[in-house]
């Protein structure tokens, strides 16, 4: 148990920032992780697959973060609904100029800031990020292809950058 | 075995290091020759530096103690006992069996009908366990009433509990059976809470005679107006729930 305990403890680190990186508030990002690691905790053994501790981990905290969103998803639409007005600011044209990297993977959709956390960041393999999302290799592939495209344009301003042509 | 010229995927599992040293070696030399793919490349190359560097710092976050395996080993055993402990009633109840059993089953097949037990389980949800964080927090006295008009506006007017010490404080949207309801916390000074709840009256357009009941520790008085049903919680046997009890109208 000692030993479980230890391993978990190397993990916990990159389990909050990926929490981090997904809700984008450390104390909510925090609960992510507590629920994760008593869920983890709790069906240890009977549920665990065989291969990577730490991607089983991100798979659970992944599907919590999901769930949690749709939840509050469809708390936020009632808001709406009966509120008769839309609150929240418009996110679905996002007009920041991403200043770095970082700003432009914040702009970025759960999935692909997910995906580029595992990949590029954590290391994962296709293989491992497939299970967690539970799709074919060469979709992860294709996905992630996206999103290095989306990554790309947001951080070199493209998408933002106001179509100047000079008119002859 | 990648393909040449390398497929876009092939491009992509360069960077992530995932080919094997052969393709590895292919995909360098077909770089070598092709500029433009190779500043695309690394391009990609550096945004996940660049990733890795920003996020490098989320790494060393201060530790948190509540994220400590042996402390959450901890509390999901005190969890269990309490679960445990609950499975025990239900035990007992099932045990007594017969008639008296079934008589049981009544009562439960009844509770749930009774009037606004929603507002009782909103209380212990909310104001007692705290398993739902507020929409609304008070920060000037009337707020509360506007706050409240938004979603119900001719709804009746929250009480005024300041002669008994206790203030609205917080709000909260829930969604019920019902409809959309609302519940306002009022708090005194020592941390105790009543609770203000009003929904609507439902597709049966239920409405309710002034009335009181307690179930599990707490107090309801509840009533119908303006076309809303409501209700007051508080914890039974306090000084909060007798003066709740005594007013007649609200």
């Amino acid at each position: 148990m000692n030993d479980i305990d230890e391993k978990l403890r190397e993990i916990i680190p990159g389990l909050r920032r990926f929490a981090l990186s997904l809700a984008r508030n450390p104390s909510s990002a925090d609960d992510l992780v507590q629920s994760c690691l008593e869920r983890a905790l709790s069906s240890w053994g009977s549920k665990r697959a065989d291969g990577d501790l730490r991607a089983w981990l991100f798979s659970i905290l992944y599907r919590q973060f999901l769930d949690a969103h749709r939840r509050h998803r469809r708390y936020a639409r009632m808001l709406d609904f009966f509120t008769g007005r839309d609150d929240a600011q418009p996110s679905v044209e996002r007009t920041v100029i991403a200043q770095s990297t970082l700003d432009a993977f914040d702009q970025l959709p759960t999935e692909q800031r997910a995906l580029l956390l595992w990949v590029s960041v954590e290391g994962l393999s296709y293989k491992e990020v497939a299970a967690i999302l539970d799709v074919p290799i060469g979709t992860v592939m294709s996905r992630l292809s996206r999103a290095r495209q989306a990554l790309r344009q947001l951080s070199d301003g493209e998408i933002n950058r106001p179509s100047l042509r000079r008119l002859k | 075995m990648i393909s040449m010229p390398p497929s876009e995927r092939d491009l992509h599992a360069y960077v992530d290091h995932q080919l094997s040293d052969a393709d590895r070696q292919l995909l360098e030399i077909f770089l070598g020759n092709n500029p433009e793919v190779a500043a695309q490349v690394q391009a990609w190359q550096q945004d996940a530096q660049h990733l890795r560097a920003a996020l490098g710092g989320a790494l060393q976050q201060p530790a948190n103690p509540e994220l400590d395996p042996a402390m959450i080993r901890q509390r999901l055993k005190r969890q269990s006992r309490r679960h445990l402990a609950s499975a025990a009633v239900l035990l007992i109840a099932v045990s007594v069996g017969g008639f008296s059993g079934w008589q049981a089953r009544e009562m439960t097949l009844i509770n749930t009908s009774l009037p606004m037990s929603d507002a009782l389980q909103a209380y212990r949800l909310i104001a007692q366990q705290d398993l739902l964080p507020a929409d609304y927090q008070v920060s000037e006295d009337g707020d509360m009433q506007d706050w409240l008009d938004r979603y119900f506006t001719r709804a009746n007017r929250l009480p005024d509990l300041s002669g008994a010490g206790y203030k609205a404080v917080t709000g909260r949207l829930l969604s019920t059976d019902q409809g959309p309801a609302a519940m306002v916390i009022y708090e005194n000074q020592g941390g105790q809470k009543i609770s203000f709840y009003v929904r609507p009256p439902g597709p049966k357009n239920f409405l309710l005679p002034r009335g009181s009941r307690s179930d599990g520790g707490l107090q309801a008085e509840y009533w119908s107006g303006s076309g809303y049903n409501y209700a007051m919680v508080s914890p039974a046997d306090t000084p909060a729930a007798h003066l709740l009890k005594q007013t007649v109208q609200f």
